[in-house]
């Protein structure tokens, strides 16, 4: 039997409105080579400065881990020859990172949990982007110097569904401290999987593989997958020492494999040295006292719903992966509903409704709306059956709930002298029903509360019913 | 350290340059002497002095996260680049 090993690096790229090192823009989509200065395109004698959100937003995630935030940390160079970094080489902090020694706990569905310790988290420049295109490539620089976090943990993952965990964690606490949109298609939020296997009880680490290219769970999942049986497959062949060597391979989403980038004899060499162009990086009493003063983590906030709304904890943790949803659900309980309605409404009704381009940020309807809709259903206006057809309309419909209920005419009948003539009439057509009913085919209930029901084509509040036919009928 | 052809084979890597073979002898005999020039810096002892030692006490200064933008700067660059379409800098075809 073999055990999975595995660590993750994931770079998230920092939502600074400037690049790391110069006052150019971070915002995408502008005509190639316009957010472009002498510093970033590295002409001779432009010098870097760094971006003070970069060191603020760095220490919020340190702070977020329960990590130790170097108050004094360094940059180092690593050289490498590539037209997507006019540099030659790329700012990045290998010796003395800015955060180290922090943690994750994951959630697994059961109830348990596992801590997954994060070796570090340092800051470093992106590099630019190449078009290849003919026999020529194009260079598009605008990304170049755009600050990232690299955030590396340790190699203490043992499946797959353990590092989609500590991905949804890690990507909710980016989104919770608000440092990155963390847009796994986009590129804002990369992540490199470093895998390995060993005979089940050996605690030698064997040698790891790194894949990159990933842009979905999804994918990280089948990528770790093929990886594993990759390697377990040369290992029983005798072959491991010959075919598992440390190197990068990329994920080939068509072909359903991962593929060596380049030979072991072309190793990357490095030669990383302290950057001359930067002096140590303090984190003084002042700004470390601002910058670790942060919101409200998913952990937290699950606690909190846990305790203050009574709900359990797997569907306070569904509700409060996303900030978005958390947000839209704490909007909904300003109705004054249940927690369990309200999670209900949100996590298997609306969101069951969103697909293609809508989401819980652009949802066609709000909160507050949705909140008035569950309210109705509580105070007894609205059956839940009627509630999910005026959902229906007011995905499409930006109107108020109470005009919708009035105009589809779902308005639910709970005034019992109604329901009552309805139940005599109904009782009144059926007496061989009745009779069988009283010689004890108890199963005919559901038929007279069918008929009720359908008698008032669906209007009628099913618990009165249930309750007048009840009486009528002893 | 010493410069010999296979230490050459493998700089031409890094840094894709491709040296003559006309050149190589004179090349791998000026990279040693740079290498043996730089060597001189070993006389001194550092034992203890950290790695982090710098020139001054100073922390690098932090600059407020305003962006300032002056187009026709980067117009100016790509029009001095040897090669440029269409505001992309054009670089010989890469092979991934």
């Amino acid at each position: 039997m073999f055990e999975v090993v595995i660590g993750l690096e994931v770079h998230v790229q920092l939502n600074t409105k400037t690049k790391l090192f110069c006052s150019c823009p971070t915002s995408f989509n502008h005509r190639q080579n316009s957010n472009t200065c002498p510093t970033c395109l590295a002409l001779p004698g432009a010098l870097p400065v760094l971006n003070k959100a970069v060191v603020e937003k760095s220490v919020m995630f340190g702070t977020a881990v329960n990590a130790t935030v170097n108050r004094t940390s360094y940059f180092d160079r690593k050289s490498y020859f590539y037209p997507d970094s006019p540099s030659a080489y790329q700012i990045t902090q290998l010796y003395t990172p800015i955060v180290e020694h922090g943690a994750l706990q994951i959630d697994f569905e059961d109830g348990t949990h596992k801590v997954i310790r994060i070796n570090r988290a340092h800051i470093e420049a992106d590099a630019g982007k190449n078009i290849h295109e003919g026999d020529v490539s194009k260079v598009d620089l605008n990304r170049a110097g755009t600050p990232l976090l690299e955030i590396v943990s340790e190699p203490d993952m043992r499946s797959s569904e353990e590092v989609i965990l500590y991905l949804k964690k890690l990507h909710a606490i980016v989104r919770y401290l608000d440092i990155s949109d963390a847009n796994m298609q986009e590129g804002s939020f990369r992540v490199d999987v470093n895998v390995s296997i060993r005979p089940k009880g050996d605690e030698k680490l064997y040698t790891r593989v790194e894949i990159k290219n990933i842009n979905s769970f999804r994918f990280i999942q089948k990528a770790i997958e093929i990886e594993v049986a990759r390697q377990i497959e040369a290992w029983e062949d005798g072959v491991y020492d010959e075919e598992i060597y440390q190197e990068t391979r990329l994920f080939d989403q068509a072909r359903q494999e991962t593929r060596s980038m380049r030979g072991k004899e072309e190793a990357a060499d490095y030669r990383y040295f302290p950057e001359p162009d930067l002096l140590k990086v303090v984190v003084d009493d002042a700004m470390y006292a601002t910058f670790s003063k942060i919101p409200e983590l998913p952990d937290e906030k699950r606690k909190r719903f846990v305790d203050a709304y009574g709900m359990n904890e797997y569907n306070a943790s569904v509700i409060t992966s996303s900030l978005e949803m958390a947000h839209y659900f704490e909007a909904m309980m300003q109705e004054g509903i249940s927690a369990k309605n309200a999670t209900t409404w949100l996590s298997v009704e609306l969101q069951g409704r969103f697909g293609g381009e809508v989401n819980i940020e652009n949802s066609p309807v709000n909160a507050k709306t949705l909140g008035t809709l569950v309210k109705r259903i509580e105070d007894q206006t609205l059956s839940g059956k009627a509630a999910k057809e005026v959902l229906d309309y007011l995905m499409e419909h930006d109107e108020d709930v109470d005009a919708v209920i009035d105009k589809l005419g779902l308005k639910q009948v709970s005034d019992t002298g109604a329901i009552e003539q309805l139940v005599n009439e109904i009782l009144a057509a059926n007496p061989d029903k009745v009779q069988e009913y009283h010689n004890g085919k108890e199963k005919l209930f559901g038929f007279f509360v069918g008929q009720v029901m359908k008698a008032s084509k669906g209007s009628a509040n099913p618990q009165a019913v249930n309750d007048i036919l009840k009486s009528k009928l002893s | 350290m010493t410069i010999n052809n296979d230490l050459l084979i493998r700089l031409e890597k890094l840094s894709y340059l491709e040296v003559q073979d006309d050149k190589r002898s004179e090349i791998i005999e000026q990279l040693n002497e740079i290498v043996s020039f730089v060597e001189n810096l070993s006389e001194l002892n550092t034992d203890n002095v950290s790695d982090t030692f710098a020139m001054t006490t100073a922390s690098t200064p932090l600059r407020d996260d305003t962006p300032a933008c002056n187009s026709h700067i980067p117009e100016d660059i790509i029009k001095h680049a040897p090669k440029s379409a269409d505001s992309f800098f054009i670089v010989p075809k890469i092979i991934e």
